[in-house]
């Protein structure tokens, strides 16, 4: 097989994964009676509760962003350039509320702050019926959103504080303290991965769903999730996922027009080693507190009250008895979805790197779009398309899980393999061909290998976007193959809180034991930006 | 990764492991509305009990327990499912109507009430729900109608939830084919009038009344039974009970047989067990608290059994045809 026949093959699948549902969906979606027709979308423009609805999504996202924004930036900059103590420990412990499906954080704060939380039995139910009226809405969700997505601009922060050159703030620093150095030439430089952080943060919130329907806060992705799940309206489900998809659209051009190019290939500065430090002074101490407190309240705190609330045995028992089979399924669609992510990854992220087909900034746009849109949108087009006797195959078996996976997901695989491509010299490459080896060959023999730790990495993070899928798995699972995260969605109808919070500590325990691997194991976790 | 080969065969029989069903042993595929977490110990009893392997999927509560029924009809024209549970039996006679389910009368069911059954034999009733007033016990003079709502005296006391959703849909719209449209709609409009309080399921209504929030609400059985086990200081009121009075709304579970199905056989056999005593006396004792629909069938104290009650007589084919008439009414009614 030649190297372009692989190539155009990648596309076409990443074309038939991904794209070709959301086309059926829209197809689907104006054509009522076999007849092209736009009355969904007349009646989502002229519904006042639409437009509530989008309101309600436009300003939870922004408060979110806002948030973790002006949080998440200096904590970036605390863990990566001063002396503060744990800070890798702080890093990881951040982290932990980004890998973990999103509602458990949500069901988590309501076992504290609910009417019948934790909190009412030591501070009475006066204070938990004023904690649990604010849970419930807006700023409970903010709350909630807000602890999950603060590591994105914490961890860009990071990342972009390592593409720096040392020697720009040292030369700054010769003239002035280190205040004046981050405002002016720190910050200022790091300033992509800020806007990126804030795109991908704004992204984030305003297409989650499971939160904000656990905490009965109405927006857009729950117009569209309810829509489709408890009425299957197609048309109103599709109509009501456009905005979703053009914010999605608006956000992609944003970040080819500004941001591609500073975020493509992300390679430490020369000189690391030698960085300098910013020393706290008489403010360790108090920046210690304040980030132990903060990570305290918004990670260890949720998963103390989970472990507290599942107290004794018991419940763990009745959680595997009820669930186990679920838990095995999650772990198996997530070691395949990983599999195939990292494959299909790899090799988009090659055609990327090497711009092998005149395509590949369609193919790369293509995969962050599909990132981009809600799990439900995704659902939606994965249902819409393979929903008939004649693709049964895949319809009524979990390989349309597996598909939606791959549609939604490729992207990260990929990106990771670009970085890793990046840093293996061309040269290598070069030379082989020289002396005449096949471009298979070179590739089996010289790229794989030298390519494997970001392979690795590349399945870490399928694995655990796989695992943690709520969105797509909820709407497209057959019958008798439904995963974890979705038993416990589904559970939680009447379900005992104790056995509800044993599960959500299995499905954390499940996600993070591969997470663990990542921080263990030296120097993978940086195969994403090079040291 | 040293043998490769081994790692990408490995792969392929896992992967091949996704696209097939289990074909060595005979299953049924059911759709239930019903919460998995009462009736998912059912299916593994059945599963137990036959041999045959049960593969469900199961509502979520925020598809207010309709997404089965419209997965059912997406899929109209490649059946999945076998047998669907549905909550409530106005669900089954939309499918009914809708052309999706086939007629099977279960020899297991012939003791149910006919008013609990479709007389073609498109689905069948059991273990029911009834649609009770919770109220505080801070109440000294209980409300014993649902007439209660409108009371002046009841002013800005009174919670109710959203009646686009769930069996509160189906009441109301139990009360327009009982009434009338235009009583329907008053009764509707006073309760606004009344400063009625909307709440977005009928476990939020239990616990605002529980809390002290409101005084009474409409709920159904289970909601209220489970705040009275788990000691909350509310009471259980069956409304309507007098001579000239309505009657209290019995909200039966239902199960039927989809058109086309692809294990039929198994799937008689799971509706026959759903219509079994035994499986009424499992729901009667589980935390839903369901009424059994068999005579003779024991119920646990703070339950009366079907025979006990007054029960609103409606027909829910009819409830169906209304349920669907009136949403563009309770749409206004909500705001929307």
């Amino acid at each position: 097989m030649t190297k372009k026949a692989l190539f155009v093959i990648v596309v076409g699948l990443l074309f038939i994964i991904g794209l070709l549902p959301v086309i059926a969906m829209f197809v689907k979606s104006v054509l009522v009676n076999g007849h092209f027709s736009l009355t969904p979308y007349h009646g989502l423009l002229s519904s006042a509760r639409q437009w509530t609805l989008m309101g309600h999504s436009l300003l939870l996202a922004t408060l979110v962003t806002l948030l973790t924004g002006v949080v998440g930036v200096p904590l970036g900059v605390l863990l990566e350039r001063t002396d503060l103590p744990w800070r890798k420990f702080f890093t990881a412990l951040f982290v932990i509320p980004l890998l973990i499906p999103p509602y458990i954080i949500a069901v988590s704060w309501f076992d504290l702050l609910g009417q019948d939380g934790l909190l009412t039995s030591l501070l009475g139910p006066v204070v938990t019926g004023f904690t649990a009226q604010y849970l419930f809405g807006l700023a409970g969700c903010v709350l909630v959103l807000f602890s999950i997505f603060l590591p994105i601009p914490m961890v860009l922060t990071i990342i972009f504080l390592r593409t720096i050159n040392p020697r720009l703030e040292e030369a700054g620093r010769l003239v002035a303290g280190w205040r004046k150095v981050l405002g002016s030439i720190t910050i200022p430089l790091i300033l992509p991965g800020v806007l990126l952080a804030v795109m991908l943060v704004f992204l984030f919130s305003f297409g989650e769903f499971s939160v904000p329907n656990f905490l009965r806060y109405s927006v857009f992705p729950v117009e569209s999730f309810l829509q489709f799940s408890a009425f299957y309206n197609f048309e109103a489900a599709t109509a009501a996922a456009v905005p979703l998809a053009l914010v999605a659209l608006m956000l992609l051009l944003f970040e080819a027009m500004f941001l591609r190019e500073r975020t493509y290939q992300l390679s430490a500065a020369a000189g690391l080693a030698h960085r300098a430090v910013i020393n706290l002074g008489g403010w360790r101490k108090v920046c210690f507190a304040l980030v132990a407190g903060t990570g305290f309240i918004l990670v260890i705190m949720p998963i103390v009250i989970l472990i507290i609330q599942s107290a004794g045995l018991a419940a763990y028992a009745e959680a595997l008895h009820r669930a186990g089979d679920s838990l095995m399924r999650s772990l198996k669609y997530a070691v395949i979805g990983a599999t195939l992510l990292t494959v299909l990854g790899f090799f988009t992220g090659y055609l990327i790197q090497t711009k092998a087909l005149r395509i590949w900034r369609i193919v790369d746009s293509m995969t962050v779009f599909l990132f981009a849109l809600p799990g439900t949108v995704v659902g939606i087009g994965l249902i819409s398309l393979w929903n008939t006797s004649w693709t049964n195959f895949i319809y009524a078996t979990p390989l349309i899980i597996l598909l939606g996976y791959l549609a939604k997901y490729t992207v990260l695989t990929s990106r990771i393999s670009i970085n890793q491509l990046a840093q293996i010299p061309p040269a290598l490459e070069e030379a082989a061909q020289v002396v005449g080896a096949g471009w298979l060959r070179r590739m089996l023999l010289i790229t794989l290998p030298l390519a494997r730790r970001g392979l690795l990495a590349g399945w870490l993070v399928g694995y655990i976007f796989a695992l943690r899928d709520t969105g797509i798995t909820m709407l497209v699972y057959p019958a008798g193959y439904e995963t974890l995260p979705v038993r416990i969605f589904t559970l939680m109808a009447n379900g005992s809180p104790q056995l509800i919070a044993a599960l959500c500590i299995i499905m954390i325990l499940a996600t993070l034991l591969p997470a663990g691997i990542w921080w263990i194991i030296p120097g993978l976790k940086d195969s994403v930006v090079s040291k | 990764m040293k043998n490769p080969t081994l790692v990408l065969l490995a792969m392929l029989v896992l992967l091949s492991s996704c696209s097939q069903h289990t074909t060595s042993q005979q299953e049924v595929v059911v759709y239930v509305s019903e919460d998995q977490v009462f009736s998912e110990p059912i299916l593994k009893d059945f599963e137990h009990e036959t041999g045959i392997k049960v593969r469900a999927v199961y509502d979520t509560e925020e598809a207010k327990s309709t997404g089965a029924m419209n997965r059912l009809i997406a899929e109209q024209n490649n059946p999945q499912a076998d047998v669907y549970w549905a909550n409530e039996p106005i669900r089954a006679e939309v499918l009914k109507q809708k052309g999706i389910s086939a007629p099977y009368e279960s020899l297991n069911g012939r003791d149910i009430p006919a008013v609990f059954k479709d007389p073609d034999g498109f689905w069948t009733g059991f273990s029911a729900r009834a649609r009770v007033l919770v109220v505080n016990n801070s109440i000294r003079n209980l409300p014993e109608s649902i007439l209660a709502y409108t009371d002046s005296s009841w002013s800005g006391r009174a919670v109710i939830t959203n009646p686009l959703f769930g069996t509160t849909t189906s009441e109301v719209a139990a009360l327009f084919t009982i009434w009338g449209d235009d009583q329907a709609t008053q009764f509707m409009l006073d309760m606004q009038a009344n400063q009625v309080a909307v709440s977005t399921n009928n476990g939020e209504s239990a616990d605002f009344v529980a809390a002290g929030q409101a005084d009474f609400s409409l709920v159904d059985s289970d909601d209220a039974v489970n705040r009275m086990r788990q000691g909350k200081p509310v009471t259980m009121v069956y409304p309507d009970q007098g001579a000239d009075e309505i009657g209290c709304f019995i909200v039966p579970n239902a199960t039927l047989l989809i058109k086309g199905a692809p294990h039929p056989q198994a799937a008689r056999t799971l509706i026959d067990y759903l219509l079994t005593e035994a499986t009424e006396r499992k729901l009667a004792f589980a935390d839903c608290a369901q009424l059994p629909l068999h005579p003779g069938v024991p119920t646990p104290p703070e339950l009366k059994t079907i025979d006990q009650i007054k029960v609103m007589q409606v027909n829910y084919a009819t409830v169906a045809t209304k349920m669907i008439a009136i949403q563009p009414f309770l749409k206004r009614w909500m705001g929307l």
